[in-house]
């Protein structure tokens, strides 16, 4: 690790997160920051690349970033991985077709070593649609109540009407809170 | 361990510690004042700057060329902290820096953060290729525009006008 890796790490400000937002395509996640930013959501297009958004929220800096979740693009998760301190796994509520492909991603994250210290949220958005699954449908189709290496929770939300958004992110700043800035 | 000689030596051998370190923050703030840094920084744009867009979302490239870009920094600090100061060490030096932590503050170190945010530094591309595309000040009406490619040569500084070492 070089100079300005280090000082980076060190300077790490207090009240300071960083989030990682995951999950397949088209699950709602730039909507999701967008909406969260007070951003118009009427016009989203697939992400290609990743957006990064800073938001200052009960005092904390979070800085959001939500990566494109097309299967050529996942292989790329990777590169923003470092220093993760919350992950928010998004699912569409109302895609039953794909909840497999979704469980199995979601599996492979959990095991990688540099997500090992973050919490995890699951948004099951989309809740707004008529087909959609309720979050208990998603929280068993997902099998979290066997992840045991990370603190998790899991929220019915919809990115489209804001429904729940703050509750997911205010459970999860409460975890990290709770996990990082106690043990200084 | 309680006596007064004991407690001088710590002393004197912190306050020379302190003078050490003291000095490697003077020649990081030359070095990054240094033409040879602006340079460094400037070829390096120039090598990339035609992949960045000024877009919201950001492209997975952008990542690579990041990452790249600190890297470069960070050997150039290093090699040139080597050949300033005899004996040097950053592994030594960055277990100091640790040491220091609630003295590292100020400017310098303002300016080398700078240089890992990576929003900086997408701005950063941004500006440069505005400039190099000539967008960059529209400073009047009564400006000449002329193609890129009889302008560029003579009034934009390029990796070409770096010396030799």
């Amino acid at each position: 690790m070089g100079l300005l890796t280090i000082l980076k790490k060190m300077k790490h400000k207090e009240r300071e997160m960083r989030l990682l937002m995951l999950g397949l395509d088209n699950a709602g996640k730039t909507t999701i920051l967008k909406k969260f930013n007070g951003e118009d959501v009427s016009t989203i297009s697939p992400t290609l690349g990743f957006n990064i958004k800073t938001l200052e929220h009960r005092g904390f800096k979070l800085n959001i970033w939500d990566v494109g979740g097309q299967k050529s693009l996942r292989s790329y998760w990777r590169n923003y991985f470092e220093s993760t301190d919350g992950l928010v796994w998004v699912v569409d509520s109302a895609d039953r077709l794909r909840l497999e492909d979704c469980k199995q991603e979601l599996s492979a994250l959990l095991l990688e070593e540099r997500l090992a210290g973050a919490t995890l949220l699951v948004f099951a958005n989309k809740q707004d649609l008529p087909g959609a699954l309720s979050k208990e449908a998603i929280q068993e189709a997902l099998a979290l109540d066997d992840i045991k290496t990370h603190h998790w929770c899991i929220i019915g939300c919809s990115a489209v009407t804001g429904e729940n958004l703050l509750t997911g992110v205010d459970w999860l700043l409460d975890d990290i809170a709770a996990r990082i800035f106690t043990i200084e | 361990m309680e006596d007064l000689d004991e407690e001088d030596f710590a002393f004197s051998k912190s306050s020379a510690a302190d003078a050490e370190f003291d000095a490697v923050i003077g020649s990081i703030e030359d070095i990054i004042m240094d033409d040879v840094f602006q340079q460094l920084q400037q070829s390096f744009m120039e090598k990339y700057y035609q992949e960045f867009d000024d877009t919201e979302e950001n492209k997975l490239i952008y990542t690579p060329i990041f990452n790249e870009y600190i890297d470069l920094l960070e050997k150039h600090l290093e090699q040139q902290l080597v050949e300033r100061i005899p004996g040097f060490s950053m592994s030594a030096f960055t277990q100091s820096l640790k040491q220091h932590k609630d003295e590292v503050s100020g400017d310098i170190f303002d300016m080398l953060l700078t240089f890992t945010d990576f929003m900086a530094f997408k701005e950063m591309f941004i500006d440069y290729r505005a400039e190099r595309e000539g967008r960059g000040l529209d400073l009047s009406d009564g400006l000449v525009v002329r193609s890129l490619s009889c302008v560029a040569p003579s009034s934009l500084p390029t990796s070409t006008t770096v010396q030799p070492q």
